[in-house]
């Protein structure tokens, strides 16, 4: 756990003890001569000191602030309560003499307090407070006051640890965040000056060579861009719902398949920014599926200030005249139609245009609406 | 001979470079590491193109190119990028790249860019297309641009040209489709990144008279 930020509470706790230490030694030798059992007091306050001074030096150590250190500082200050009727005696508590304990009691209150949180302080708060009103025999207002007094502090003190606790945690959290995007920032510096240039030149030489030479150039290429992806920083985007289109696009490209896009951020709520990406998506499957595996695609993306157009063109051998039609109105253009349902769900349109020769385009046209 | 200079950070990048390029027949007449040792190199060397990796540990592209036109005003920069830096890309253009190409390119592919830079055409990817159409697109939208007339825009052509070769279309393809002349498409092309490199000019000039920086 961390405790760095509750260092200064012990401390804190340990200067109360002593200041309150001397506070009882004070008050002993002043009312010593009334006490029944003077002699008694001697021992009394020895015990008093050395457990000061031992829990000073005990809680100063993490290892130690646990159970058998907080119950048996518990159970010595219950002790010395609980001995002063006997060592002060009855009548002198009765007419307001203060116990062997007085506001020493209260250290054990602030050390669970602080070890636990604010249910433990009050837990501890309560015990004491008993004791206290245990050892007069009629209820005072001053010993009513001790005991809410010592309750409140239990319960402040607890809520002041506690709001340590975390805030050192987010602290910590923050830091690791941090220092992760750096390392992430350094990795992806280290990995674009090297292996992506290697990657790069392998691809263009092997691409030269052909055979067996072009076949590892191509596997390089696609290595390079999976990489490339997967080191790319997304660009911060505008708080909010909205998404980049573009870091949704970027993800389609390949060796193979060109991403053309504004230089600037083109925002869309997430849900239509998914949707135009898995139909754009669809659309690329379906080049494979009618050119192959090697064929090309380009993809342009436009931000119009009405809407946004996203235009995907292979260069298969395109689609007779009215072919498509047909294949339309015989309900066979399964992959053109879950691209026209998805966009038409977004209140969009979608064109497609094949001249033979010169591949085939589908343009999505979606709206921006209005939020 | 066209003299190339090749700047990059990388050495085993920057030597497989210059072998394809003198092996092309180029005449490769200084390769170097750095962007600011390339500009300071770049006067005596004289290059008609300059092969420019984006990525320079020392300095940005966009200083480099700055630095390298005016050393050697008319030089043609060839940008060249390990991954799509969009916006680095974008500004490498605005400064003055008339080039831009992917490193994953084949070899064929790069010396045709080399070339055509040389020859003063403008090279672009799908992606410097859309990058270039998308900062029209800011441009006519953002408020205090949209007002002011020097604000660069495409005309409808143009518009045309760019979306096509975003996608994916050659020039030739580009110039069957539409009716147009190899040289009409290329034309368009040049004129788009051309007005937006006017544009980054006189926006910077204006930036300077503002500040107060012209009295300097």
């Amino acid at each position: 756990m961390p405790d760095a930020l509750q260092v200064p509470l012990w401390r804190a706790i340990a200067v109360f003890r002593f200041a309150s230490m001397a506070f009882v030694v004070v008050s002993v030798i002043r009312n010593v001569r009334d006490y029944t059992h003077p002699v008694a007091a001697v021992p009394a306050v020895a015990v008093l000191v050395l457990w000061s001074v031992a829990t000073a030096a005990l809680y100063a150590r993490p290892a130690w602030r646990h159970w058998p250190l907080l119950l048996a500082d518990l159970l010595v200050t219950l002790a010395l309560l609980l001995a002063s009727p006997w060592v002060v005696g009855r009548t002198a508590l009765d007419s307001g003499a203060p116990t062997l304990a007085v506001a020493w009691q209260a250290g054990p209150v602030l050390t669970w307090a602080v070890s636990g949180g604010r249910r433990r302080g009050a837990v501890a708060a309560v015990i004491l407070g008993a004791a206290d009103l245990l050892v007069r025999d009629k209820l005072t207002q001053s010993s009513i006051t001790g005991l809410m007094l010592m309750l409140l502090a239990g319960v402040a003190v607890g809520h002041v640890a506690r709001l340590t606790v975390e805030s050192e945690q987010r602290l910590q959290r923050a830091a690791e965040l941090e220092a992760a995007g750096r390392e992430r920032e350094r990795l992806a510096r280290g990995i674009h000056d090297s292996v992506l240039q290697v990657l790069a030149m392998v691809q263009r030489r092997g691409a030269h060579l052909g055979g067996e030479a072009g076949e590892l150039a191509r596997l390089a290429g696609e290595q390079e861009a999976a990489l490339r992806a997967l080191i790319a920083t997304s660009a911060p985007t505008a708080p909010g719902p909205d998404i980049d289109l573009r870091a949704v696009l970027d993800r389609y490209a390949t060796p193979e398949v060109s991403i053309a896009a504004p230089a600037t951020p083109v925002l869309l709520p997430a849900q239509v920014a998914k949707e135009v990406g898995a139909a754009v998506g669809a659309a690329l499957d379906n080049v494979v599926r009618h050119c192959g595996g090697g064929a090309r695609a380009w993809v342009l993306l436009e931000d119009e200030p009405d809407g946004v157009v996203v235009s995907v063109r292979d260069e298969g051998p395109g689609i007779a005249e009215g072919r498509l039609a047909e294949a339309a109105g015989q309900g066979r253009l399964g992959v053109a139609q879950s691209i026209r349902g998805r966009i038409a769900d977004l209140g969009g349109t979608v064109e497609i245009v094949s001249e033979p020769g010169q591949g085939t385009e589908v343009e999505l046209r979606v709206p921006r609406v209005a939020a | 001979m066209t003299r190339v200079m090749v700047v990059d950070d990388h050495p085993m990048w920057r030597e497989g470079v210059a072998r394809d390029l003198t092996e092309a027949g180029f005449e490769v007449v200084a390769t170097l590491g750095e962007g600011r040792q390339a500009v300071r190199v770049a006067g005596a060397a004289r290059p008609d193109v300059v092969v420019l990796d984006l990525q320079l540990p020392d300095t940005s592209g966009v200083e480099v190119i700055s630095g390298l036109l005016a050393a050697v005003p008319g030089v043609r920069v060839l940008m060249l990028s390990a991954s799509g830096e969009q916006q680095s890309v974008l500004d490498a253009v605005k400064a003055g790249a008339t080039g831009y190409l992917v490193k994953s390119a084949s070899s064929q592919e790069f010396l045709e860019a080399v070339r055509r830079t040389a020859a003063g055409d403008a090279v672009f990817t799908p992606g410097l297309a859309g990058l270039v159409l998308g900062e029209y697109r800011r441009l006519a939208t953002t408020p205090d641009q949209a007002d002011d007339d020097g604000a660069p825009k495409l005309t409808d052509r143009e518009t045309e040209v760019l979306r096509l070769v975003a996608k994916g279309l050659s020039y030739r393809q580009i110039a069957e489709r539409l009716g147009l002349s190899h040289r009409t498409v290329q034309n368009h092309v040049q004129n788009t990144l051309g007005k937006l490199q006017l544009h980054n000019r006189v926006e910077l000039t204006r930036y300077a008279i503002e500040r107060g920086l012209d009295d300097a």
